[in-house]
């Protein structure tokens, strides 16, 4: 449902959506530490991939979202991240269209960023398991949630029709968001185990 | 358990496959990976964007509408929460018998389109037969579109190897800069 496909939205949504990821893109381009487009490129490739893992959750079928943990261990090099995993998943598996994808990008990756500037400060000083597995938890859960709003604000934005259905659309994120805080709380905790400086260098993202 | 038998209600791509059975087009709309957009809202329109029918799917995502002239439609679904399909009807799949739209010359009479019609001296045969060819056709039809949703493996591998490219010549244009600024 983070893919929103060609011919729903209105034209005013994508444009402001396409000149929002756009500027965010920029941003991100000039701001990109080298040392991260290896971790870019791993985080983008599951992400491409994650996308096709169906969770049957409840009446609906969701699949994860991975923005929380992309912000978290990328910062603002999770918005190329992103951008060109959702490029792909376009061409490839169809999924949201090529007129969307501003829209889409900037749906997941200001989530991301937020959940980046919010809780990696805090990330970095902490090492004991359990904050760190609660902090990536809350950035996991708290990103699905606010990715599901900006979906459907940017189908209100378009169309009154659409409306009615936005309960549903948020309902059906719900039980994602609890599946993405387990696995972004225990993708976290293994990194502080394993691969701590993945989660310790970088800049600082004071977005 | 129960609760995770129960069909999805949205996965997250919705398609639309029609085809016509004679003047009467047939198509069902459902998600990719998930169960039939049930009570989506269908709209037939010509290729200009011209509504032509507002139908509904029923439960089962399955719909059906007589074509009322021999021209391109497009059949355009929408589940209502920002899911949309779109499946084009070429007027060449229509019956011979179907009304062409207006400011069309119908088509010349007297000069039968194939040996068939020829020999017979009648269309209503024709008609016969391409429905049931129609009939015949649709499964494979239905497969063939499915076959088609299907999201392969050389389609995840290309996807990750134009991830890994991307980062590759990031990596590349830094390093020339560097040395650049540093030779």
């Amino acid at each position: 449902m983070a893919h929103i496909p060609d011919g729903v939205l209105s034209a005013p949504v994508l444009i402001a959506g396409g000149v929002a990821s756009a500027v965010l893109l920029g941003i991100a381009v000039r701001r990109l530490d080298y040392d991260r487009v290896p971790q870019a490129a791993v985080l983008a490739a599951v992400f491409f991939v994650a996308s096709l893992v169906h969770i049957p959750i409840g009446p609906t079928s969701v699949h994860p979202l991975l923005g929380g943990l992309m912000g978290l261990v990328l910062g603002w090099a999770a918005v190329p991240a992103i951008a060109v995993a959702l490029l792909l998943q376009a061409v490839f598996f169809g999924f949201g269209g090529l007129t969307v994808l501003g829209v889409n990008v900037f749906n997941m990756a200001v989530p991301a960023l937020l959940m980046a500037a919010l809780f990696r400060p805090a990330l970095r000083r902490e090492t004991r398991p359990r904050v760190v597995f609660a902090l990536g938890a809350a950035a996991g859960g708290v990103t699905v949630v606010l990715t599901a709003a900006l979906v459907c604000a940017a189908l209100a934005a378009s169309g009154s029709e659409y409306v009615p259905a936005l309960g549903i659309v948020l309902l059906s994120y719900g039980p994602l968001a609890v599946v993405e805080a387990v696995v972004t709380g225990a993708a976290v905790t293994l990194l502080l185990r394993v691969k701590p400086e993945l989660l310790a260098v970088g800049g600082v993202v004071d977005a | 358990m129960l609760v995770f038998a129960a069909s999805p209600a949205h996965a997250h791509k919705l398609k639309v496959f029609a085809a016509p059975v004679g003047a009467q087009i047939e198509g069902s709309a459902y998600f990719v990976g998930g169960g039939p957009a049930r009570g989506a809202r269908v709209v037939v329109e010509t290729t200009g964007g011209q509504p032509l029918v507002t139908l509904q799917a029923d439960e089962e995502g399955r719909f059906a509408y007589s074509a009322t002239m021999r021209a391109d439609q497009v059949i355009v679904v929408d589940a209502g929460d920002g899911h949309s399909a779109r499946f084009t009807i070429a007027a060449g799949d229509l019956p011979e018998s179907v009304a062409p739209p207006p400011g069309m010359p119908a088509p010349a009479a007297g000069v039968p389109a194939s040996p068939v019609a020829a020999a017979q001296a009648g269309v209503p045969l024709e008609d016969l037969v391409g429905q049931a060819v129609a009939r015949q056709v649709r499964p494979l039809r239905e497969q063939l579109n499915a076959y088609e949703d299907q999201v392969r493996l050389r389609d995840i591998m290309g996807g990750i190897g134009y991830i890994l490219g991307i980062a590759g010549l990031t990596m590349w244009f830094r390093s020339r800069r560097r040395e650049g600024a540093g030779g």
